[in-house]
Order: C-alpha cells, then structure tokens, then sequence
C-alpha cells in the first residue's frame, strides 16, 4: 500500500467530511449540486461516526443533534431529510436509520469517556435527548415480531424490497446494537433498561441462530416475510430465505455483536470474500451481479471494502487489510471516492438492461452524464456519484484502525 | 379481485361511496378531511416524496393500483366520486383562498392532500397543490389560483405532470 498516498487520502477525507455538514448539523449524502443532496440517517450515522474517529466530537454532536431533533411522533427516523430536518422521504421503511442513529450516538457518549471516565462522559446530553432514545427504542421493539425476535422492515441499507422485505441481517444488526447502546447509555445514566436488555438479547440469540446457515457456515441475507405480524410467518405470501450472498452478512462483527476472530465470521467474510471480490478491477462488490439492479454498472463500491478492511486488520491478516485498503487507495480520483466503480462495459449493459426494460428513471440522466464526463471513464472505468461522504467516513475509520495497528 | 387480506383499501373506497349516498358530499368530505388530519399528526412534520427546491412531486400516484383496480371490478367509475370532486371544486371557487384547495383530477386525491398540507403545516410551511394527473385516465388537472401564488408558470407545472402524478409547491412563511 503507498502509504503517502493512504495518508492524503485521510486527510482529504476528514475535509470533506467537515465541508459537507450542513450548518444545521446534517450531513449530506453527496454535495449539493451532485446525486443525493439530502440527509440519509444511514449515511448521516456512517458520517457521525467517521467524524468521531476523526475527533471532530463538535461537529459529531451537532450531527447527532439535528438528527434527534428530527425524529417523527412514533419513534421513527426517516429514509431522508432535508436541510431543515423535515422529513422528505420517497421510500418506505428503513429502520435500520433507528439502530444508526442509537449506535452513532452510543459510540459518541463512549468517545467522551462513556461509563468509564464519568467526569469527562457527555452524560447531560443523553439526559437531553433521553425521551427521545426512548421512543426510538420504542419503535424498534415495535417492529419485533415476536414469534422469531427479529425486527421488521421494508428496506435495509441497499434500499431493495425485492431482497430485503422481511428480517433482514444488516437491519436487525443495526437495530440491536442501537438496543444495547442504548441499554449501555441507560445504565450509565440510571436508568431502568432491564426490558431493553432482555429484548435485545433476544433479537441478538435470533440474529446467531435463524439468520445463521450452519450448513453453508455463513449469515444469509435475509428471511422475506410481508407482514411484521403475520402470524404464524410460515404462511407468509413472501415466506422464503435470501441466502445469496451479500457484504452486509458481515454486519454482526461490524456492529459488535460478535467479534471478528469469531469462527462465524471468518467463515461469512471466506464467502463473500470468494464470491464479491471484484475478479477483473478488484474491490468488492456489494450483493451478486444477477440481482441486476446495478445503478451506474455492476462493480465494487469503497465502504463495503472499507469494511471488510478492517475485519482483516481486527484478525491481524495485514497482506488482506492491504490488498482491500489499498485499493481504496488506488481507485481514489484527486482524493476523492466514489460510490461506486464499474467499467465501461458493465456501465452500458446496465444501460441497455434498464431502457429496454423502460424501467430508467429520469432522475438517472444526471447521474449519467457525470460518469460519462468523468476524467476516468477515458480509462475505462465509470465513477459513480463522486464524492460520496459515506466511503471517506468508512475510510477514516479504517485507516485509523490501521495505523493505531501497523502504523 | 377482493381477498380478505386486500380489502381493506377497498373497503375505503366503497365506503365512500356510502358516506356520499348516505350524508351527501359535504359530511364525506370532512369525514376523509378528519382521517387524513389524523394520519398526518401521527406521522409528523415532512413533505413526502421528490423534490426540485422547493417543488414537490410524486413520480408515482401512491394510491393509483388501489383506485385503477378498483374501477376495474366496480366497474364503473361511482358516479359519487364526482359528486365529492364536484363538491371540492365549488369550495374551491366560492372561496377567497381558493389556492388552499387541491387540483382534484380523482376523489382519492383529497386524502391526499389533507394529508400532505397538513404534514406541510406541522413542518411550518403551506403546500400549494399547483396540479395533479389521475392514475385512470391520465387527465390533467390545475389550481389556477394556487399556480398564479406560486410564481411558477402551468406549463413548467404541466412539464411536471408529463414525469408525475401531483406536483405542488412548498411556501414557507417568509415567501407569503
């Protein structure tokens, strides 16, 4: 890895991460002008998160504060927001923003000393915001079906009913590593959280075990089911396991629910390893090619590989955690990253698929255009939505993982 | 077709069919105007849907499979859905604030704009409805007096209506 290069690429990366704050505290996806000038509680948590790694606690906090503030009457973060923190949703449910945010704000009050360091801890802004962890919680657990102790939802972090309509992994992890953050905060605080606990636990035993494959030793995706209550969810019109592989199967260690040495994930990380390591320009892809719906071309995307980065430095694999984070590496434009890299090939079968099929929105002809007019695309390659603020938060945190470790 | 498990959308629509036959058009319309009021305060402030600035639309009718199919099997599109729409539109020009009222080109669009405006109100802004297409026959319809606050012209509005079904304009107060 060109460690030079690793380097200005941090350091471009906490810039960027702190001129695309919003001064009302949000985060947005992509900066004004380019493809998702709102703010994604998905994102905007992954960006709190990169921010605090990268001791930029104010702005962290005023993240978390616009965010709080924004939550709806039910509990319910929504899928975006705009500037002013009014809900401007198009999509339908995506409660893994709930666990996000819960988790974001967690690792933010462990940051400032959490139970440990008690004079230091930020304790008076959870007392703040207390109310409001409460009714997110509140609308996790609502969202349980009680039947597998698994949380609900719509959409997960691909926004794609068709594979995650049901108890999908990367929502229900999300979801209850916000549980038990929020559990941790409670009891520094005084809290009686005890039912959290015991709910919690109960979706992290479900996550272990129904969405668990002994025998292909790998988390699956997802158990599609329609209604959150259907009971019994056997006779569900969606009723089925996604067992494709996916990144987001590696979501139990990367939200703390396991840790990397532990036998389940390095089997999961061997097969998405195996199977979404990019062959041609390396990197990793997100879900398989044949779930086609490759926005941009099919191809590797920076903050999955991030991830799966720092799972190889966790178990001390440094020739793996280079091969991944030097890619990153590489593949930066002028420091920036992309969403997502595919080539010219992929990029135009993509194209072709979605107009024959009349399913190409016209909110896509801008996106278009920036890839084509991209100085990387005369390499071959189509850049898609760069800068992404997501991957450089992601970045932050791995390359601050690295260094603490080799560096 | 009706299944038990997909009634429940129909089950509203014939039941405004009933409210009409049995209260008239004005009773119906409050009665929707509570429901859609009621809903909108358990979601909370927003503006759902896309955006270009301060334009909001909908590049899909969210009510538009449940209305088609259930003209489908009814038949026939109930004569007292236009007596409501009928209703709305005489309200809209009797009154001095006829920019406060939905372009109606379908009976469900009420729901939705109650819904909608009031959402808008919690969030501290007023919602123009500058115009709407119905999901059956795909006709178009204006609000004159809320395009002519709005400073947007019909036919950058009706550009919006060839990508989408509702397109309307956020005001906040300090445009007023």
């Amino acid at each position: 890895m060109n460690y030079l290069e690793a380097q200005r690429l941090y350091e471009n990366s906490v810039k960027i991460l702190s001129e695309n704050q919003h001064e009302k505290g949000g985060f947005y996806a992509s900066p004004p002008g380019t493809r998702y000038p709102f703010i994604y509680p998905r994102d905007h948590s992954m960006d709190i998160l990169g921010a605090i790694d990268a001791d930029l606690m104010d702005q962290a906090r005023k993240g978390l504060e616009f965010m709080l503030n924004a939550q709806k009457p039910l509990g319910e973060f929504s899928q975006r927001y705009d500037i002013d923190g009014n809900d401007a949703s198009y999509k339908d449910l995506q409660i893994d923003g709930n666990g996000l945010i819960l988790y974001a704000l967690g690792k933010y009050f462990e940051a400032t000393g959490g139970s440990f360091f008690d004079k230091m801890a930020d304790k008076k802004f959870i007392e703040e915001y207390w109310p409001v962890i409460e009714k997110a919680v509140g609308f996790i657990l609502m969202n349980k079906n009680e039947e597998v102790d698994l949380i609900h939802t719509v959409n997960s972090i691909h926004e794609y009913p068709a594979y995650e309509h049901g108890f999908e992994m990367y929502a229900n992890c999300a979801c209850c590593a916000g549980v038990l953050e929020a559990v941790k905060m409670g009891e520094a605080l005084g809290k009686d959280v005890s039912m959290w606990k015991e709910e919690g636990g109960k979706v992290r035993n479900a996550i272990m075990t129904r969405l668990y494959s002994p025998r292909r030793r790998s988390f699956i995706k997802c158990i599609r089911v329609k209604d959150k209550s259907s009971n019994p969810i056997g006779y569900d019109a969606f009723a089925s396991s996604v067992i494709d592989v996916d990144a987001v199967e590696y979501a139990p260690a990367y939200f703390g629910l396991l840790p990397d040495s532990d036998v389940k994930i390095k089997s999961t990380v061997k097969r998405i390893h195996d199977n979404l390591w990019d062959k041609e320009i390396g990197g990793l892809n997100r879900y398989p090619e044949h779930w086609d719906r490759n926005n941009g071309g099919y191809g590797p995307w920076c903050h999955f590989t991030c991830e799966l980065a720092n799972h190889f430095i966790n178990i001390d694999q440094k020739e793996m955690a280079e091969m991944y984070l030097g890619w990153v590496v590489d593949m930066a434009h002028e420091y920036q990253l992309p969403e997502h890299i595919s080539t010219i090939e992929r990029f135009e079968m993509w194209l072709e698929d979605y107009t024959n099929a009349k399913i190409l929105r016209d909110s896509k002809m801008k996106m278009i255009e920036h890839v084509r007019a991209h100085p990387k695309w005369n390499d071959g390659l189509a850049y898609v939505t760069i800068p992404l603020i997501w991957p450089h938060a992601e970045y932050i945190r791995t390359y601050k993982n690295y260094m603490n470790k080799y560096g | 077709m009706i299944r038990l498990e997909n009634m429940l959308p129909k089950a509203f629509l014939v039941g405004i069919i009933e409210m009409v036959d049995l209260v008239g058009p004005e009773k119906t319309y409050h009665w929707i105007e509570a429901i859609g009021n009621r809903l909108a305060e358990i979601e909370g402030p927003g503006f759902e849907g896309a955006r270009d600035d301060n334009i909001n639309y909908l590049p899909v009718c969210p009510f538009g499979n449940d209305l088609v199919e259930f003209i489908e099997i009814y038949g026939e599109r109930p004569e007292e859905y236009q007596q409501l729409i009928d209703f709305v539109k005489d309200q809209k020009e009797q009154s001095e604030e006829g920019w406060n009222y939905p372009a109606l080109s379908s009976v469900v669009g009420i729901l939705h704009h109650i819904y909608s405006k009031r959402r808008a109100e919690l969030a501290g802004a007023k919602l123009l409805n500058l115009g709407s297409k119905s999901p059956v026959s795909e006709t178009k319809e204006y609000n004159e007096q809320a395009i002519a606050r709005s400073g947007i012209s019909k036919d950058e509005v009706s550009g919006y209506l060839d990508k989408s079904f509702c397109v309307s304009k956020i005001e906040y107060p300090e445009e007023e």
